[in-house]
């Protein structure tokens, strides 16, 4: 392997004026990954190039989850008839600028992506009956003018805390625009009850918006069904349990649980989530 | 991936005094603080991409407006005395959750930091960091001194309330000086440059609590600047240390009793001739080390 270029290309998709669509792995809710899924058994995504994971990974062994062994990823998928590319990674553990270049790269050099799209969740405080808001963070002015017209909330002012460092997401947005590609991060809050299982309506919220800028002609159905059923097994949930349902309308009031309150919550919902699958 | 000069200053064999963070950050502070008094210019930097992660992001109105790393600076001053080059290092690069900078990017560093110095021909090197000793923070802080070339030891052996490794008991001479403050001199060594590390004390006790020890810093720069034959008013340093002693005395209060006892005694502590007998055995310290770590193991990692 090349050391200083650590890119595998199998297959050079013929693309003109491409979009790119990344999602990290390990997100919040699992969203980034299962967004990225999403779009690659929809739109027919084909694994054309990959990143060599020395580099950027500590491969001191195997982590297992689920029973099975673990392995670092970072894969490019095509979606030749819609000019969209697809990133799914895990979060590289070190050489993050060499890293985030090469993902920017391939987009640019074998791609010709003209921009760039980072999905992101976030924890919110809030019931899941609340609507999901999609917050959007541009990298440029240009952008922000692109996508004013798509139902985003765009006016973020946020300053790293001092205890805190910013996200990848973030680093890869400011490394696109040192490059002068326009991006996107698109941060989509999840109800803190449902983040480890997942929440079909933040990834229905995100991918309805890539749906309609990038004119992808989706079929949400199958989402729609998804949302669904995740909305009757908390129903009942809230129907069984007297408790959560009194947790779950507080927070509805807007009001704030304890930190015992909160564990016992997202306990119950987990549980209750589980039995159904 | 490299350094970026912004200006080409004339400057006649200047020295160059390095510094990153490190324990109660002496180094750091010495460093930096005659880089404020004296008024250095800034003049270059190490470029932070491939050695950082970045600290700050800064999001105005939905636009990412910046994105911030930690810097790695260059600044010059012209005195009557020498020309100083400094650099002053805002984080160490540390790989995989280390704590210290080790390995490929420490040695790319501190060979980045050596090639400006090569480039204004610096006759010689400061590092500067900290020596955890059983001592007591109400003591002054001695100054340990390595150099990497045997020419300079009976320069040191000039300074004032300075030691070398040898003059300290139970070391026989050696140690180890973890981190680019460290790896710097032994680079530096390698390319032939004389070097000098310059350490100050810090209380055993004291080494893993999240604060600054300025008077550790204030030895140390009392004996880089009369190295360097520069005159310069250090009350600055003064006042943050007296801040730092009434936390440390409230944290000294917090301390049982018992082993408060114990390092009470490392006031009396005499190294200064190993030769004569201290107050305190060698047993005896050994004694205070053993409490003092069992005391720091019990409230979780001494901070």
């Amino acid at each position: 392997m090349n050391r200083e270029y650590p890119i595998k290309i199998y297959k050079k998709p013929n693309l003109g004026k491409a979009s790119l669509v990344l999602g990290w792995r390990e997100d919040i809710g699992n969203l980034g990954r299962k967004a990225t899924d999403y779009l690659n058994r929809k739109l027919k995504g084909r694994e054309f190039a990959g990143i060599e994971p020395e580099l950027f990974f500590s491969l001191g062994g195997v982590a297992i989850e689920n029973n099975l062994a673990q392995f670092p990823e970072s894969k490019f998928y095509a979606c030749q008839e819609h000019e969209l590319v697809i990133f799914q990674s895990d979060f590289p553990r070190s050489e993050w600028h060499k890293f985030l270049n090469s993902v920017l790269d391939v987009a640019e050099h074998h791609c010709q992506v003209k921009e760039l799209y980072i999905l992101g969740a976030m924890v919110s405080l809030s019931a899941h009956t609340v609507p999901r808001q999609l917050l959007a963070v541009v990298n440029s002015a240009e952008m922000k003018e692109i996508l004013s017209r798509y139902d985003l909330a765009m006016n973020l002012d946020y300053q790293t805390s001092p205890s805190e460092r910013p996200t990848l997401s973030s680093f890869l947005s400011w490394v696109a625009k040192e490059r002068n590609i326009p991006g996107v991060s698109l941060w989509v809050p999840i109800p803190f009850y449902l983040t480890t299982m997942g929440d079909a309506q933040a990834q229905k919220k995100v991918l309805s918006f890539l749906n309609e800028r990038l004119d992808l002609k989706i079929d949400f159905s199958d989402l729609n069904q998804a949302i669904q059923e995740q909305n009757e097994k908390l129903d009942l949930a809230r129907s069984r349990f007297a408790q959560i349902d009194d947790y779950i309308n507080r927070l509805e009031s807007n009001l704030m649980l304890s930190e015992e309150e909160n564990g016992e919550l997202i306990k119950k919902i987990e549980d209750c989530l589980r039995e159904g699958d | 991936m490299g350094i970026r000069l912004y200006k080409e200053p004339q400057l006649e064999n200047p020295i160059l005094a390095a510094s990153w963070p490190g324990i109660g950050n002496i180094g750091i502070i010495a460093v930096d603080t005659l880089r404020g008094i004296l008024e250095a210019e800034e003049f270059g930097e190490i470029e932070p991409w491939d050695f950082f992660y970045p600290k700050r992001v800064l999001i105005s109105k939905g636009v990412l407006e910046h994105l911030e790393f930690p810097s790695s600076k260059f600044y010059f001053k012209r005195t009557a005395g020498k020309d100083v080059i400094f650099f002053v290092g805002e984080e160490q690069p540390t790989e995989a959750g280390r704590m210290y900078a080790e390995g490929k990017k420490a040695y790319y560093m501190a060979n980045l930091v050596l090639d400006v110095a090569e480039k204004f021909k610096c006759c010689r090197i400061y590092t500067s960091g900290a020596a955890v000793a059983l001592t007591h923070h109400t003591t002054k802080p001695r100054v340990w001194a390595v150099p990497n070339s045997e020419s300079l030891i009976s320069e040191i052996r000039g300074y004032g309330n300075t030691v070398l490794m040898s003059d300290i008991e139970g070391r026989g001479g050696e140690g180890n000086i973890t981190g680019l403050n460290g790896l710097l001199l032994g680079v530096a060594k390698k390319r032939g440059f004389e070097a000098i590390c310059l350490m100050g004390e810090i209380p055993v006790y004291l080494q893993g609590l999240p604060m600054s020890y300025p008077k550790a810093s204030k030895s140390v720069l009392e004996v880089l600047t009369h190295s360097l034959s520069i005159d310069v008013n250090l009350d600055k340093l003064d006042e943050l240390a007296e801040k730092t002693e009434r936390r440390i005395e409230e944290f000294y209060r917090q301390i049982p009793l018992e082993i408060r006892g114990q390092l009470d005694r490392l006031k009396h502590v005499a190294y200064a001739q190993p030769a004569e007998p201290g107050p305190i055995t060698e047993e005896e310290k050994k004694r205070i080390m053993e409490d003092v770590e069992k005391f720091f193991k019990k409230r979780g990692g001494g901070g």
